[in-house]
């Protein structure tokens, strides 16, 4: 067999793996397609009516048609972008501190920041939630926000500071010799020309809060304060098999934002994943 | 605490000179006090509080707690405790070793189609992201859909038309386990295999060109070329994986709620059911500080299989 033949077949088998691959990842969501687009009768044929033979939007005009469910929803979307607006606005400073001063022990301390990642939520919501209740700070979106913004301070300093190191200091130097103060160089000439990486560390944190459970699970008991990902956990265990095409279809609605948000992003989000990879 | 006792210190350095605020703006440390502030509150806080409550008889409602050994003990001889680290390991175990092997075969095979310049390797990257951000809590709900026993259970329904007895999937205890373990690895793949991605990327080419040269096949290539360029990867990627599938919660609650039986009662959600369904503040306390000293031997291991970075950069 010569090489190209040899790599002909190569080719071959790289595709058959990555139509398996593919199969793998798609089945699940396909699935959940394909029961929300049902009515309960076809529900009930499971894999031969894999295609719908009679497809209806009823179950998405149920859900969304429900001011509950919208509720829900907005409750999810409001909590995840004040969680990440707010964490910007905490990790900017240090992540600047981290990307133009030169101190002892800074890496010593940004790895520190890091271990905080390692830290399971429940862990400090355990004794958190006794202190919280004591401050009134259980139901309240206020309250969850603040832990939404704690746990995801660690990587938010990271995405920050590698957006400010891509900046030239050139321009910060001008304003200083100007008579600009450090803060006001942070505030009027850092932070704008570091927009564009901002806005990529806030989606990938929306995207992370939007899929927050333990936390507004635990702290939060109000129904009308729910976000989707508790409303839809809560809904599950109140549904039954006659059910199961409403749920799917919730579960599509709570998870397609999510993929959208991806999708939008992906090149961003592949970058700030690999930008921290180890170089073996 | 630390870091405003180095600010006044650093400040106090240099009386006379520039205004407060410029010389305030000037050190360092001022700048991190915000996450300070947070992470002190919501971390080391609360991390402090954990061991302390661990030595007392809290409950969730109560207070007037008491300092006593009683629940370290007897959290330490629940007869259940053993059955559920041993859950814990094989949970995590499966999912490490599923995440790895798969996340590093995609991972090539992306590599090995983007050198033969071949279409759709990005569609393929993109499919297995997509899992990544699908919340914990719909993964567990999509799963129930794919391994129910009921009609609409994907899985058994295609079983059926084929006419092989269905799987109890969820049901069965020692099955409950492996279909948790899939489901996770369905979902965490793509962070290992983005990290392997990268490493590949990485690699020095001229490698390769030197073993073609030497007349390697594409197995030798792998063997002592590809994995061993990727030990630092490899390794780093077990301990994150391994941390990260310790905290796993919400995608097993919301697929087997820990059941049957204890089955699937990993370690985080017996902390949680000790703490907000039996109110044993206590005892939750003990059972998360030992969660954070396996996640810190972990976390210490990672630190050390770290490059080492030029202090200035």
């Amino acid at each position: 067999m010569t090489i190209e033949q040899r790599e002909k077949w190569g080719d071959a088998l790289t595709y058959l793996a990555a139509i398996v691959i593919a199969a793998f990842f798609l089945t699940p969501l396909a699935w959940l397609l394909s029961l929300s687009l049902r009515a309960r009768q076809e529900v009930f044929l499971g894999a031969s009516r894999f295609i719908p033979k009679r497809p209806t939007l009823d179950n998405f005009a149920q859900i969304l048609s429900d001011p509950t469910f919208l509720l829900y929803l907005w409750n999810g979307l409001k909590l995840s972008a004040l969680g990440g607006l707010g964490c910007l606005l905490v990790a900017a400073p240090a992540a600047y501190a981290f990307s133009r001063f030169w101190f002892s022990g800074k890496s010593a301390l940004m790895m520190a920041i890091l271990a905080f990642q390692m830290i399971s939520p429940l862990v400090i919501l355990v004794p958190l939630y006794r202190y919280m209740s004591a401050l009134g700070l259980i139901n309240s979106h206020f309250g969850v926000t603040m832990v939404y913004i704690a746990v995801s301070v660690p990587m938010c300093v990271w995405l920050v500071k590698g957006a400010i190191d891509n900046i030239p200091k050139s321009l910060e130097e001008a304003a200083a010799i100007d008579g600009c103060s450090r803060f006001g160089t942070f505030w009027r000439i850092t932070l704008p020309l570091a927009a564009p990486g901002l806005a990529s560390a806030f989606i990938l944190i929306l995207i992370l809060n939007w899929s927050q459970f333990l936390i507004p699970f635990l702290l939060l008991n109000k129904d009308a304060q729910l976000p989707i990902s508790v409303a839809i956990f809560n809904f599950s265990g109140t549904s039954n098999a006659s059910t199961t095409q409403v749920l799917a279809a919730a579960c599509l609605v709570a998870v397609v934002p999510a993929i959208v948000a991806f999708l939008l992003l992906q090149r961003m989000i592949v970058g700030a994943l690999t930008a921290g990879a180890v170089k073996g | 605490m630390q870091t405003t006792q180095a600010a006044t210190m650093a400040v106090s350095r240099r009386v006379a000179g520039p205004s407060l605020g410029r010389r305030l703006e000037a050190n360092p440390f001022t700048w991190l006090v915000p996450v300070a502030v947070m992470l002190g509150i919501f971390y080391l806080y609360p991390i402090f509080d954990v061991f302390r409550l661990g030595l007392t008889n809290a409950s969730l409602v109560g207070t007037g707690e008491q300092y006593t050994l009683a629940t370290l003990r007897a959290m330490l001889e629940n007869p259940a405790l053993g059955g559920i680290l041993w859950t814990t390991f094989v949970f995590t175990f499966g999912s490490v070793v599923g995440q790895q092997l798969f996340g590093l075969a995609i991972a090539l095979i992306v590599m090995r189609g983007e050198r033969r310049k071949l279409k759709g390797m990005v569609a393929l990257r993109t499919i297995v992201l997509i899992a990544w951000v699908i919340p914990g809590i719909a993964n567990g709900l999509i799963w129930q859909m794919l391994f129910s026993e009921a009609p609409f259970g994907a899985i058994n329904s295609v079983l059926r038309l084929m006419h092989i007895s269905p799987v109890a999937w969820l049901s069965d205890p020692h099955n409950a386990m492996l279909s948790a373990v899939i489901s996770n690895v369905w979902r965490g793949t793509a962070f290992s295999m983005i990290v392997f991605y990268a490493a590949l990327k990485a690699i020095d080419p001229t490698l390769y060109e030197a073993a073609s040269v030497d007349g390697a096949s594409g197995t030798q290539k792998l063997r002592f070329i590809t994995l061993p360029q990727l030990r630092a990867a490899i390794l780093v990627n077990s301990i994150l994986v391994t941390i990260q599938t310790l905290n796993t919660f919400d995608a097993i609650i919301s697929l087997t709620g820990g059941g049957p039986g204890r089955a699937t009662e990993v370690l985080s959600l017996f902390t949680f059911n000790t703490v907000f369904r039996n109110y044993d503040l206590a005892g939750g306390s003990v059972l998360s500080v030992l969660m954070l000293v396996i996640s810190l031997v972990l976390a210490l291991g990672y630190a050390s299989f770290l490059p080492r970075r030029e202090v200035s950069e």
